[in-house]
């Protein structure tokens, strides 16, 4: 190389660098808030396990969701309130029968490799999660899209080709429902109907989730992925919306120990972790801006044993209702958990799009009152000092479902004068033997699937398999079956609700919260959104 | 000797596989299942995941399928929890990392503590001796599950000196509090065990007479009383050293590094039954070849052992 040649090429190599610099410059406010954007644009955060799966197919868990959700895109996005806005589809019709909906593609939405992601991309990631080969422990989410076929695919009594989705063209996906869903266009936004790259699937089995193979269509492409320790996600530059990607690269870190987590995020290591059991009151107080409490889509509460030859004391209605009446809801969610819970007397979380919280008696009810009612209902039964009542309570092994336990066995006790024996499981052990109906009462939580009541309200159906209570209300099966394909269902849970609260089949307890500390440069969290699904590509951090 | 050698591994097969059939009829003795959760899945999505893995076979059926895999193919089979991996996948990733971190404890275990022993029996009833027995009682009344949160508070969060966790490929400063923290009670053990076999050594007739020829202590001790001195150490020091490289589950949750240790335990709440196996028949083959290690070892060192 002459020295003429070495200065071109010092040159040509500084006029690169500086282009891009005026590149970063260009992108150093928000193009929307015109905020001023931080140099470091790295997210990193905290996992308390390792996913089972990272494959869009075979996720299952609410953190490898998280990373499908950036890795891949679905028909639809979210917003930050949980709205649906177009992803990979730009908007779709339905037929006047609610039975076919057609979705129409972007033209310019790109694989990692360049490819261009099509409708028969789509066809073949639906077919691959409800195949039995791929056994997905998510693949009934298909079925439960209503999608045609499903359940006969998933049982392997039909070809995966016969399910009810088809190309028509590359930008045209035609889905046929076997009932008409009024929400089926919110499941979209779920990580198992995202498209997977079929040539790269094929040709490297499992192994295709390996970031050395791996071809994505998301705003980001995994870069690095050590089990148990870290996984590195960086902007894709394929990815059709890259120009408004703000965040470079987001670092998910597992950190079994959420104290120890804590810790870290108070060195600077980390830009969101989750908040340590009973430590929110404290953090809150001392980080006002960091520490941050939103509605999770999920709710807790102690199920009956209603099978035939459970202990005979609950088969009672009026037992049920009694220790249903003698909890006071307000001492566990501000004295017990004080993390931002809400007091539950539905089932359904209060902040279920579309649910209006109806009007149960006994919310409206002061404590007084309902001890009242309680201690009355009881005597009814036939107990009271002279013939007290003992109940058996079960729960998995965990400090936040012990002191539960605990506060609910003391109020029962001073109420009622019941006596509770309180037992904890391992979780494994724990969930057989709710399944198996050995218990009297056991605590329950459960989580929204999709962000629509019937998520919650499915379980008291007769033939749920959810449904470890074994309660069985021919009313409550006909009036959920009408919701589903009811343009407004919402009288229909009211009505479910009721007969909840007057069964008491289950004891509501409350509705989670979610509370988590977040870097204060951090912005656009999407606290709104109730199912709590972010996107690393809205997020982006501000200078100081 | 080397038959004994021989006959040694020989047993050790049969034992191998004692333990494999044992751990597995334990595993499925615990309630539950691998694909158990708070949402049970529905009959046919079940079906369909147990005949992926095998599981819809009968019971002696798996486990001769299992042992073939095993013995054939060196296939440990897929992990049921993490279904992008396999066992060997898992192993490949987490032994290196406990191996690493777990070898590094194991010197510094074994220098600092050996020396601290010598130094305290040499100078016993001195301030020596009284230091190095008030540091090793000290590193044993602290856990490591106490000490590791507060090496976190000092280094990570007060100082700022060191990561609080990770791996990072082992770089260097990833490394060094996984050490102090999982070497510590192994330090004090060693010390103790070393300090007192060496004052029984050193009351000995033959130290006696070495000494009353007129060779010079440090002489003494070097030439003639660390050989003996060696053997009890030894003994601990085997089961000690496939102790530290298998597996320390707290190192791996305090310190977020990867390692066997959460797997180990992770597998066994997950009812992971190939993953369980797999780590089971590994440390189990390194506990028998350590041990082994051990035995060959005393008869080097002590001429009256002989096989």
């Amino acid at each position: 190389m002459t020295l003429k040649s070495r200065l071109l090429a010092t040159t040509s190599a500084m006029l690169i660098a500086a282009s891009g610099a005026v590149y970063a410059d260009a992108h150093a406010t928000h193009p929307v808030t015109g905020e001023a954007l931080a140099s470091d644009q790295n997210f990193v955060y905290r996992v308390g396990d390792e996913s089972p799966s990272i494959d869009p197919g075979l996720v299952e868990d609410v953190d490898g969701a998280d990373v499908v959700r950036d890795l891949f895109e679905g028909l639809y996005n979210q917003d930050a309130a949980g709205n649906l806005i177009p992803g990979v589809a730009l908007s779709h019709a339905v037929s006047d029968d609610g039975l076919i909906y057609t979705f129409t593609l972007r033209d310019n939405a790109k694989w990692s490799n360049g490819d261009t992601v099509t409708a028969g991309d789509f066809v073949y990631s639906w077919q691959r999660a409800a195949s039995p080969e791929l056994a997905s422990p998510y693949s009934w989410y298909i079925e439960l899209m209503s999608i045609e076929n499903g359940a006969a695919v998933i049982a392997g009594e039909m070809e995966t080709s016969a399910l009810g989705v088809t190309a028509i063209d590359d930008t045209t996906l035609e889905v046929r429902l076997s009932q008409p869903l009024p929400y089926f266009p919110q499941m979209v936004t779920h990580g198992t109907t995202f498209p997977v790259h079929q040539a790269t699937v094929e040709e490297f089995g499992s192994d295709w989730v390996q970031p050395e193979n791996m071809v994505s269509n998301g705003a980001y492409v995994l870069t690095e992925f050590v089990p148990q320790e870290r996984l590195v996600r960086e902007r894709n530059p394929m990815y059709w919306d890259s120009d408004n990607t703000i965040l470079e690269r987001v670092v998910k870190l597992v950190i079994p120990d959420e104290n120890v987590a804590l810790t870290r995020f108070l060195a600077g290591e980390l830009d969101r972790t989750d908040i340590p059991a009973g430590q929110y009151p404290r953090l809150s107080a001392q980080y006002p801006e960091q520490a941050a409490s939103v509605p999770q889509a999920c709710s807790y509460y102690y199920m009956f044993n209603l099978r035939e030859g459970a202990s005979e004391e609950i088969q009672d209605p009026n037992v049920r209702k009694a220790l249903s009446l003698a909890i006071d809801r307000d001492i566990i969610v501000n004295n017990v958990l004080a993390a931002g819970q809400k007091a539950a007397y539905t089932f359904t979380h209060w902040a279920t799009a579309g649910f209006e919280t109806p009007n149960i008696p006994m919310a409206t009810m002061t404590q007084a009152e309902r001890n009242e009612m309680a201690i009355t209902l009881l005597a009814d039964a036939g107990y009271g000092s002279d013939n007290p009542l003992s109940i058996d309570l079960v729960y998995n092994t965990d400090d936040s479902h012990r002191a539960v336990a605990i506060a609910i066995s003391q109020m029962w006790k001073q109420t009622l004068g019941v006596e509770t024996i309180l037992a904890n499981q391992e979780w494994q052990t724990f969930l057989e033997a709710r399944s198996n109906g050995d218990f009297e009462v056991a605590r329950g939580g459960w989580c929204a699937d999709y962000n629509e009541a019937s998520t919650f309200l499915d379980l008291m159906q007769s033939g749920s398999g959810y449904n470890d209570s074994k309660y069985v209300n021919p009313a409550v099966d006909a009036l959920l079956a009408e919701a589903k394909t009811s343009a407004n269902p919402q009288a229909n849970y009211d009505r479910v609700e009721e007969f909840i609260a007057q069964d008491t089949p289950i004891i509501p307890i409350y509705h989670y919260a979610a509370d988590y500390m977040y870097a204060e440069d951090l912005e656009g969290w999407p606290f709104e959104n109730f199912e709590q699904n972010w996107y690393s590509k809205d997020l982006y951090k501000i200078a100081e | 000797m080397l038959s004994f050698v021989f006959r040694r591994l020989a047993v050790a097969i049969p034992t191998l596989l004692i333990l494999v059939v044992l751990s597995f009829i334990l595993m499925y003795a615990a309630p539950g299942g691998p694909f158990n959760s708070e949402r049970p899945l529905p009959p046919e999505v079940l079906a369909n995941i147990e005949a992926k893995y095998g599981l819809d076979q009968p019971f002696w059926k798996q486990i001769i399928n299992y042992v073939s895999g095993v013995v054939t193919a060196f296939d440990f089979g897929p992990s049921f929890q993490y279904k992008d991996r396999s066992v060997n996948d898992v192993i490949a990733q987490g032994f290196p990392v406990t191996l690493t971190y777990g070898f590094w404890s194991f010197v510094v275990a074994v220098t600092v503590g050996m020396s601290l022993g010598v130094a305290a029996a040499v100078k016993q009833n001195s301030w020596v001796d009284y230091f190095a027995v008030g540091v090793s009682i000290g590193a044993q009344v602290l856990p490591n599950f106490v000490m590791a949160p507060i090496l976190l508070l000092v280094f990570t969060l007060w100082l700022g000196w060191l990561p609080g966790g990770g791996w990072n490929g082992g770089q260097w400063q990833f490394l060094i509090m996984p050490v102090i923290a999982l070497s510590t009670s192994y330090m004090a053990s060693i010390a103790r065990i070393t300090r007192s076999s060496m004052l029984e050594v050193l009351n000995t007739n033959f130290i006696r007479t070495a000494r009353a020829k007129g060779l010079p202590m440090r002489r003494v001790i070097w030439k003639h009383a660390m050989k003996p001195t060696l053997l009890p150490v030894l003994s601990y020091l085997g089961p000690a050293f496939v102790g530290m490289i298998t597996g320390s589950v707290i190192i791996d949750v305090f310190f977020s590094t990867g390692g066997i240790g959460q797997f180990f335990v992770n597998s066994a709440f997950n009812r992971d039954y190939s993953v369980i196996m797999g780590i089971t028949i590994l440390v189990g083959t390194l506990t028998i070849l350590f041990n082994l290690l051990v035995d060959v070892l005393y008869a080097w060192i002590d001429p009256k052992i002989r096989y």
